[in-house]
């Protein structure tokens, strides 16, 4: 598919070059009668993801049997809940750990699936509300949850095969294609739903619905879909102001009359009051039985726990992973005492070597070595969630800030994606699975060369911080993103425009280094791996377990921060990249 | 082949795979510089999923005290590195004592002289039985990939491009050949799932063949006598490998040639110094590190006469016409194993002379499947994985031009995987077995029948294949000869009812094996159904220039 689009789109240039009419036919003639080539029967191409959803069907039905984490557990108590007890105790029930706190739309889903459970699941102990880890449920229970997740994993391939369908002409459908193909064969969606366990399939596919609206010019909808994505999981708050710029702009604001003056005409108030309407209706439905039951307080303070850290137990490859390396680094650094004074006689604040060890024995700064509710910094000062709240609030009102003067559907999957960039970067207590909150958006901006080299390295540094969340499962995983990253470089390289003046497609980003921290993945990789395999062997080794994560960490975030960078000067600097495409 | 000129105008390249899914995915790498990617796509591909089939379970996973095939390989990585080598074949034979030639023993001892290294409770001398962990499996899971992508994977390449040359298959179909003969499921599921290391003995055979193609006479018996040093099973293409070789050197063709100018006798005496001198090397540490008995002890433990004449059920002649007459009362083990050798050698003597006198390249996977089939239907003491041997000439005919020999083959390999079925049971990969019916199949095009036209028209605009126009779409997986097309239906649905009585229905009490039983049956007559269709087709096959 990736052939035919590039050849079609460079024949054009290379006929009109071609002066020597002779030349052009001479050459022209054998390579046609040896090769048919797709043009001949272009009323045969069409596109679909059919082979692409059994094959990895196929493929996720082996995986049944392989490792699963707790969020399997989690989700099977949330089955047994929302089966077993009354709505008004679901947010209440606290026997497990694992308490239910996504919004109730998921609580509707799980509820849902509940109906399906066959006779013998339930023998199997699916549905019972035990404490966390004391379940005796067996391998039938896994099997059945392993399939609720691919089923509700179609309507992500029914989303993004309309997407493909909405598409005119043979070479936007085949960039659609590719599109399509590399969100639902994402490695990220095999490690995290098929072999960790979680419903993002499903999620992600009303996420690529909101992308699908805006396509389409279809903003009701898309306000709906939002409004459903927000009761289905609402770490999606994140990207809520990209939409809701997008709405009020497109719909909401009278651009011309703003112009000329006439604020008061500038809103269009029918058109606000129904895209407030639709979102207070389905926030209302959603919500409604848990206000009649007077339980709103227990659902809100499920939903939004402030009690855990800046990091997770394994840094998400972020800003603050950075930090809290530098941290470790600056500690490590100034124990030495004479770099110490040295170091506080040209420096305002320093803390005394003495100060460190105390700080030190404290738990000050190990993020890496298991769950830690609150993190203190050692020399850096601490971050508090209202930091991280602000930054990536900055970052969220600037990146729609372009939006408002160029409402088309670039500049929206381009903001959208910058949002999850900022929450992603800077959030408080960020997940390394939030990851794909960036990916799959950026996956449609990438037509243009320069914007496939930050997509590349994103999708490496992202992919390749994934593998942490499984303990073994290594070559499968590792071959598994080779490939995809592979086929999908391949495909993007053929697809995608060069930019006209070749010089700054050299310059830009710095392609070679961008290449060699790609190709170094590899041996970053291997080195942990070994480092775990020989651990036991070593013990040198063990003092530096917990390395290897931060080598994950450190070295992915360098990747993610860069692709951000790099999108963020393209996105406000580059106008050329973004207007519409006719 | 003769289905050339009747398929497509000759400007086209060959067809046989458009409808397939693997033609699908791999069509965007078509190009003649992009091949290269379609080619590592293919492996890495079936990497992943002999990944995936090692997540299930093992042959013997948690069956104290005996384990299974896992634990016998794992016992000789351990008593490979710690005994001396004159101990190998006497240590304790009632645990798994080696039952496998040196080379097995040799590629042991490197695999648990790493394993060790990386973790010494794997493979500690005694103290190792019956161990397991995640760690282990993964381990073993992991030298069984590795032997397999080392030996068998780059064999498979070599012979499909070779083969794909002479009958002028494009590249892309090439590579969609191997891709069909490297998801060979049932070889897939008993090395990466029962687990064994098959693939170590079909590489080399495989290796031996395409130097055979090559006509490099010394590399080829160089390379079957070291499969015939890993597993004896080898041997089941001995005859073939013999005749062939012994064809080349001698000439029949052109006359006015004196007698004894007919003989090569160069060739001859270097393939035989060659075949000899492997033999010595495999063999010989045997005798120089231990003594002559030594030697006649691995003998003894490689071909165990002693045991039956077939083990558990198996689909052959024997186990079959079990069920009517009871062999092993009516007749002694002596004359047992002589009327089975009959049997045998009336069975593939026909291929052997027939190569003897026309060894002819295009002829090699035909004899050789022959051969090895009828040795898997007539010999002595016969597995049910030992299908695997006469699978893999026999799944090397996908590489042809006519659809119909793809659609037999694929049949055969279905019904070969089906027959594995009550092992498999045992080993608890009734999952795994499930996916390996379908997919294969699948990425052949077998199933593309089953594309969703029930579905509303946006969301699967065409059905299965993006690129191809729809009246190149539809091949099913029936060759074009209604009577085959009614066997293989007929068998098919044989397939389904034993297994729906199989899930549902307990066999009554007297018969506890009824169900394994009528698997044999049907697995039996598919097999000397398709037995005679290969004497047929190689009897009939055309003259061809290699």
């Amino acid at each position: 598919m990736s052939s035919t689009g590039s050849s079609s789109s460079h024949s054009p240039s290379k006929a009109r070059k071609r002066t020597n009419k002779q030349l052009k036919s001479a050459l022209k003639k054998p390579t046609n009668s040896s090769i048919p080539t797709e043009s001949d029967k272009p009323s045969s191409r069409t596109f679909s993801l059919w082979n692409i959803w059994v094959a990895s069907t196929l493929l996720k039905t082996l995986l049944f049997p392989t490792y699963h984490s707790t969020d399997l557990e989690v989700h099977r108590n949330w089955l047994a809940i929302t089966s077993t007890l009354p709505i008004s105790k679901w947010y209440i029930e606290n026997t497990s750990i694992w308490t239910l706190d996504y919004p109730p739309l998921f609580a509707y889903f799980e509820w849902l699936l509940t109906w399906f459970i066959p006779g013998d699941v339930v023998q199997d102990g699916i549905l019972q509300i035990v404490k966390e880890g004391q379940g005796t449920y067996g391998l039938k229970t896994i099997v059945f949850l392993r399939i609720t997740v691919i089923i509700s994993e179609i309507l992500l391939f029914v989303v993004m095969q309309w997407f493909v369908n909405i598409q005119a002409g043979v070479r936007r459908k085949t960039f659609a294609f590719i599109v399509a193909s590399s969100v639902v064969l994402s490695p990220g969606l095999l490690i995290v739903d098929h072999i960790h366990f979680q419903y993002n399939g499903m999620l992600f596919g009303l996420m690529m619905l909101m992308i699908v609206f805006v396509q389409l010019d279809q903003s009701y909808w898309l306000a709906l879909t939002f409004s459903v994505l927000l009761c289905f999981k609402h770490i999606n708050l994140y990207l809520a102001p990209a939409v809701f710029v997008y709405l009020l702009r497109r719909e909401c604001l009278d651009w011309e009359s703003l112009k000329t003056g006439r604020v008061s005409r500038a809103v269009r108030w029918v058109n606000l009051f129904k895209l407030g309407a639709i979102v207070v209706v389905v926030f209302g439905l959603s919500f409604a039985p848990f206000i009649y039951h007077g339980v709103i307080p227990n659902v809100i303070s499920r939903l939004f726990p402030f009690s855990r850290g800046l990091t997770h137990a394994y840094w998400a490859p972020n800003v603050w992973a950075i930090y809290s390396f530098n941290d470790k680094v600056l500690t490590s650094v100034l124990k030495v005492s004479h770099i110490n004074k040295l170091a506080s006689k040209f420096l305002i604040y320093i803390p005394s070597v003495e100060n460190i060890v105390e700080r030190l024995a404290n738990g000050a700064n190990n993020g890496t070595k298991g769950l830690v509710q609150d993190v203190q910094f050692t020399i850096l000062p601490d971050i508090t969630p209202r930091v991280c709240f602000l930054l990536t609030l900055f970052y969220d009102i600037l990146s729609v800030v372009p939006l408002i003067v160029q409402p088309n559907f670039k500049r929206f999957v381009g903001a959208l994606t910058l949002n999850a960039y900022a929450s992603f970067l800077f959030g408080w207590h960020v997940h390394e699975k939030a990851i794909m909150l960036i990916i799959f958006p950026f996956t449609f901006l990438v037509n243009e060369r320069r914007i496939l080299k930050c997509f590349m390295v994103l999708v490496g540094a992202g992919y390749v911080s994934l593998f942490p969340l499984l303990p073994g499962q290594n070559l499968l995983k590792w071959l598994y993103t080779f490939i995809w990253f592979i086929i999908y470089f391949v495909s993007f390289m053929e697809v995608s425009k060069t930019h006209a003046d070749s010089f700054s497609v050299r310059v830009f980003l710095f392609d070679r280094v961008a290449l060699i921290y790609l190709i170094g993945l590899i041996p970053m990789v291997l080195m942990v791996f070994f480092m775990d395999v020989f651990k036991e062997k070593f013990e040198v080794l063990q003092k530096f377990e917990f390395v290897g994560l931060m080598i994950y960490s450190v070295y992915c975030a360098t990747g993610v921060i860069s692709s951000w960078v790099g999108l963020s000067w393209l996105y406000f600097f580059d106008d050329s990249i973004w207007e519409e495409e006719k | 082949m003769p289905s050339k000129q009747r398929k497509k105008p000759s400007t086209t390249p060959s067809l046989v795979f458009y409808g397939s899914a693997i033609y699908d995915f791999l069509s965007p790498f078509r190009k003649a510089q992009n091949q290269w990617a379609a080619r590592y796509i293919v492996v890495i591909f079936a990497i992943i999923i002999r990944l995936a089939i090692g997540f299930g379970s093992y042959s013997g996973m948690g069956v104290a005290p005996m384990f299974g095939d896992f634990e016998a390989q794992r016992h000789w990585l351990e008593i490979t590195q710690h005994l001396p080598l004159k101990d190998w074949y006497w240590y304790d034979l009632q645990y798994w004592g080696l039952d496998y030639p040196p080379l097995t023993a040799y590629h042991s001892l490197v695999l648990g002289k790493v394993g060790s290294w990386v973790h010494y409770e794997w493979f500690a001398l005694d103290a190792s039985r019956g161990f397991e962990s995640e760690g282990l499996k993964s381990f073993m899971r992991f030298t069984v990939i590795i032997s397999e992508v080392l030996i068998y994977m780059p064999a498979v390449f070599k012979f499909t491009r070779y083969n794909g040359k002479q009958i002028k298959q494009s590249p892309i179909d090439q590579t969609i050949v191997a891709c069909a003969i490297l998801f060979q499921p049932s070889l897939m599921i008993i090395d990466h799932g029962h687990f064994q290391y098959n693939t170590v003995m079909l590489g080399l055979t495989l290796m031996a063949i395409v130097h055979l193609l090559n006509d490099n006479y010394m590399l080829a018996s160089i390379f079957f006598v070291l499969s015939l040093g890993f597993k004896q099973m080898a041997l089941y293409y001995s005859p073939i490998f013999f005749f062939y070789l012994l064809g080349r050197c001698c000439d029949f063709k052109s006359s006015n040639v004196s007698f004894f100018a007919r003989f090569n006798i160069f060739r001859l005496s270097l393939i035989a110094i060659s075949t000899v001198l492997t033999f010595a090397v495999l063999f010989g540490p045997l005798v120089l590190f231990g003594n002559m008995a030594n030697l006649l002890q691995s003998i003894h433990r490689i071909f165990p006469f002693q045991r039956g004449i077939f083990e558990d059920k198996v689909a052959n002649f024997w186990c079959f016409s079990n069920i009517f007459i009871k062999y092993r009362t009516l007749f002694e083990q002596q004359q047992l194993q002589f009327i089975s050798l009959l049997a045998t050698l009336a069975g593939l003597l026909p291929a052997a002379i027939y190569i003897f006198f026309k060894p002819q390249k295009s002829l090699l996977p035909w004899a050789l499947a022959v051969c090895s089939m009828s040795f898997f239907m007539f010999s002595f003491q016969v597995h049910e994985k030992t299908i695997l041997v006469p699978l893999l000439p026999i799944t090397l005919l996908y590489s042809t031009n006519e659809t119909d020999i793809i659609a037999l083959v694929a049949w055969i390999s279905n019904i070969a995987l089906f027959s594995l079925w009550p092992l498999l049971k045992k080993d608890g990969l009734m999952l795994q077995y499930a996916v390996l019916l379908l997919l294969p199949n699948w990425v052949m095009g077998n199933l593309s029948f089953l594309t969703p036209k029930f579905l509303p028209k946006f969301l699967t605009p065409g059905p299965s294949i993006s690129l191809v126009s729809k009246d190149q779409k539809e091949r099913h997986g029936l060759p074009s000869n209604w009577i085959w097309s009614l066997i293989i239906l007929t068998s098919y649905t044989a397939v389904a009812v034993i297994h729906l009585l199989d899930f549902y229905v307990p066999p009554p009490q007297r018969y506890p094996d009824l169900w394994v039983l009528a698997n044999v049956s049907l697995s039996f007559g598919c097999f000397g159904l398709f037995w005679l269709w290969l004497y047929y087709k190689m009897f009939t096959l055309p003259t061809t220039e290699y």
